[in-house]
């Protein structure tokens, strides 16, 4: 175990050091702009955190979007949640989100999980997404 | 008047009785009723509000099985507003299928009532288990329902439903009511029953809900129910074993007023009922593990070749069942009161007392079943609680000393 990595980790909750990714690009290589992430956290605190909280830490009865989220959807394609997100949230009005807004959203999701920003945007087009990984953190390098 | 006196109206009237009707001589001679400990309903005591999606299914409970990636999945959820009530039944029939094809492990795909009680029951099959789901029991939707037997609750729409239906469901609840009936009388009482007293002014009739010839559209045409009468109506086919609400004589009646039914009603005690299934699932070996699927594909990723799937309303955007309809309900729940073992409702509005808690619930008398269908939006709202407190008050307290109580 690395004792500074875990440090990193526990100190920011954040700590996304990069498993190498199976298939494509990952997460950790900047897949989204800052941009993109700005105009997430709008939308996330216009429909979002009234739900999920102002922090994305959830509630004993609304899962958070930090933390414990990463466990429920690193390791696969951001497709799934990209797609997750177009049909059932916000839970109140799924399917009301654009492709563009889902976009930006996954974008500041990635951002508050600890994965870096990048030069270009993320598209919003699902077989691109699909080859995407979302890398979980990886304290045993 | 009515307030605090009238909760002890029926045993004074009974000590002074002179000509008492039959039920009322053989009381007599047992003695009067105990007074009833009042309910305190001040704002004070509200510590909880739960809000949460019944998942109704317009066909009913999706029971069928389908093939994915060589696992053979088994449905198990769009139990609306009967999951509780339902368990053990439902819980049955998916069990069966699974034995049908030989396996000597199952995975099942959530933790909610439908299935962690899947898991027990093949467990008692002989089946081992692992339960993979985002949460555990205690944060499921299941956890914030009320928790009554109302097997027939918001449980299919009748015409999607079909006729083979109803055969099924009362295969389920007489299931489910014998099992448990096996859970009464265990320690932190698990399942337990109390006297639930409807009151009014008026002669307390069964609503019937005749269809609006008026209301056109319908669930067929706009996948969502228009009107009561779209809903099945299956409870009378119980009746000979669950009980019914009997009126009550004015000198029966605690409460004092014009009129007055009781029944004896079954009930779950959420915290000791998870901790039994949960302690009963680990000490048979279970395994339990924290896990989100993704789309149905993934469970082709789990090692066990049959799989239970049991996420409820979320099966509507992981499964992508669009015939999953939401209705939204919410509860208030009161600081446990000890002596107080009975609920009381007037209006659609009750209180309920359980082990943690008394619940509250305001539900608008005329909308019926109808009331929360295609709302998703589960944040509590207080404003209806409160209202529903402060009414009910008065069958206690004084308006002078209501508050205060
Ligand atoms: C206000 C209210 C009052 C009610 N009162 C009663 C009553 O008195 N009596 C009664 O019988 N019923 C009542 N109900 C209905 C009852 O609550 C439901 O029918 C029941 O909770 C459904 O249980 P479930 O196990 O199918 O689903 P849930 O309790 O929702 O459990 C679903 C499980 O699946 C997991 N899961 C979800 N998505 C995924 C995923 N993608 N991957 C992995 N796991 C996942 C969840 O974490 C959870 O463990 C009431 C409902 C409400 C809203
Ligand atoms: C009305 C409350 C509410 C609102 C508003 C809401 N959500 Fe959710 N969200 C939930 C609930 C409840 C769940 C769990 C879903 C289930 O079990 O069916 C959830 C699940 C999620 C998940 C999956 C979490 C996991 O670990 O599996 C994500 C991601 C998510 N929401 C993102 C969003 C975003 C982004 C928005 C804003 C566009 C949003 N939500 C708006 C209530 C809400």
């Amino acid at each position: 175990m690395n004792r500074r990595a875990l440090a990193i980790a526990l100190a920011g909750g954040l700590a996304m050091l990069a498993a190498s990714p199976a298939t494509g690009r990952g997460t950790q290589s900047g897949v989204y702009t800052t941009g993109q992430a700005d105009e997430g956290a709008r939308i996330y605190a216009a429909r979002c955190a009234m739900c999920h909280g102002a922090q994305l830490e959830g509630t004993v009865e609304t899962p958070g979007l930090v933390g414990k989220f990463v466990a429920n959807w690193a390791g696969r394609p951001l497709g799934n949640l990209f797609a997750y997100l177009g049909r059932a949230m916000p839970q109140n009005a799924p399917g009301t989100l654009s492709p563009e807004d889902t976009t930006a959203l996954v974008a500041f999701i990635l951002r508050a999980n600890g994965a870096p920003a990048g030069s270009r945007p993320l598209s919003p087009d699902a077989a691109g997404l699909g080859r995407i990984d979302f890398e979980a953190a990886s304290l045993a390098r | 008047m009515q307030n605090r006196r009238g909760v002890m109206r029926g045993t004074l009237a009974l000590a002074g009785g002179l000509a008492l009707p039959g039920s009322l001589r053989a009381q007599a001679l047992l003695g009067p009723a105990p007074p009833l400990v009042p309910m305190r309903l001040s704002p004070d005591q509200l510590i909880d509000l739960k809000c949460c999606i019944r998942p109704l299914r317009a066909a009913g409970p999706n029971l069928g099985t389908e093939t994915v990636r060589d696992r053979l999945v088994i449905h198990n959820y769009g139990h609306g507003g009967s999951g509780w009530s339902l368990s053990w039944g439902s819980a049955e029939v998916a069990v069966g299928k699974a034995l049908s094809v030989l396996p000597d492990r199952i995975a099942v795909v959530g933790c909610g009532i439908i299935g962690l009680t899947s898991a027990i029951v093949a467990q008692r099959a002989g089946l081992a288990v692992t339960i993979y789901a985002r949460d555990p029991i205690q944060q499921t939707r299941s956890f914030r329902a009320s928790g009554s037997f109302t097997p027939g609750s918001r449980i299919a729409l009748a015409g999607p439903a079909g006729p083979q239906f109803p055969d099924q469901w009362e295969h389920m609840a007489r299931y489910s009511w014998k099992m448990f009936r096996t859970m009464l009388g265990l320690p932190g009482e698990p399942v337990a029953f109390g006297d639930s007293y409807s009151l009014s002014d008026n002669p307390i009739e069964r609503r019937t809900w005749p269809a609006d010839p008026a209301i056109a559209a319908r669930y067929e045409t706009t996948g969502l129910p228009q009107q009561n009468s779209e809903f099945a109506r299956l409870d009378s086919r119980i009746r000979d074993i669950v009980p019914q609400s009997v009126p009550l004589q004015p000198g029966e009646n605690p409460f004092g007023t014009p009129y007055a039914t009781r029944s004896s009603h079954m009930y779950f005690n959420f915290p000791a009922y998870s901790h039994l299934l949960m302690t009963e699932f680990l000490a048979r070996g279970g395994r339990y593990e924290m896990r989100n699927l993704h789309s149905p594909a993934d469970v082709g990723d789990l090692p066990e070749r049959v799989v239970i799937h049991a996420t409820g309303y979320a099966a509507r955007d992981l499964w992508q069942d669009h015939t999953v309809i939401p209705v939204r309900g919410q509860t208030g729940w009161l600081v446990p009161q000890p002596g107080v073992n009975y609920s009381i409702r007037s209006n659609n509005m009750s209180a309920m007392a359980k082990a943690d808690g008394i619940v509250i619930m305001n539900n608008n008398p005329d909308l019926g079943e109808m009331l929360g269908v295609g709302d998703s939006m589960e944040l509590p709202n207080r404003a209806p609680v409160e209202e529903a407190m402060a009414s009910l008050s008065r069958f206690f307290w004084p308006a002078d000393q209501r508050g205060a109580a």
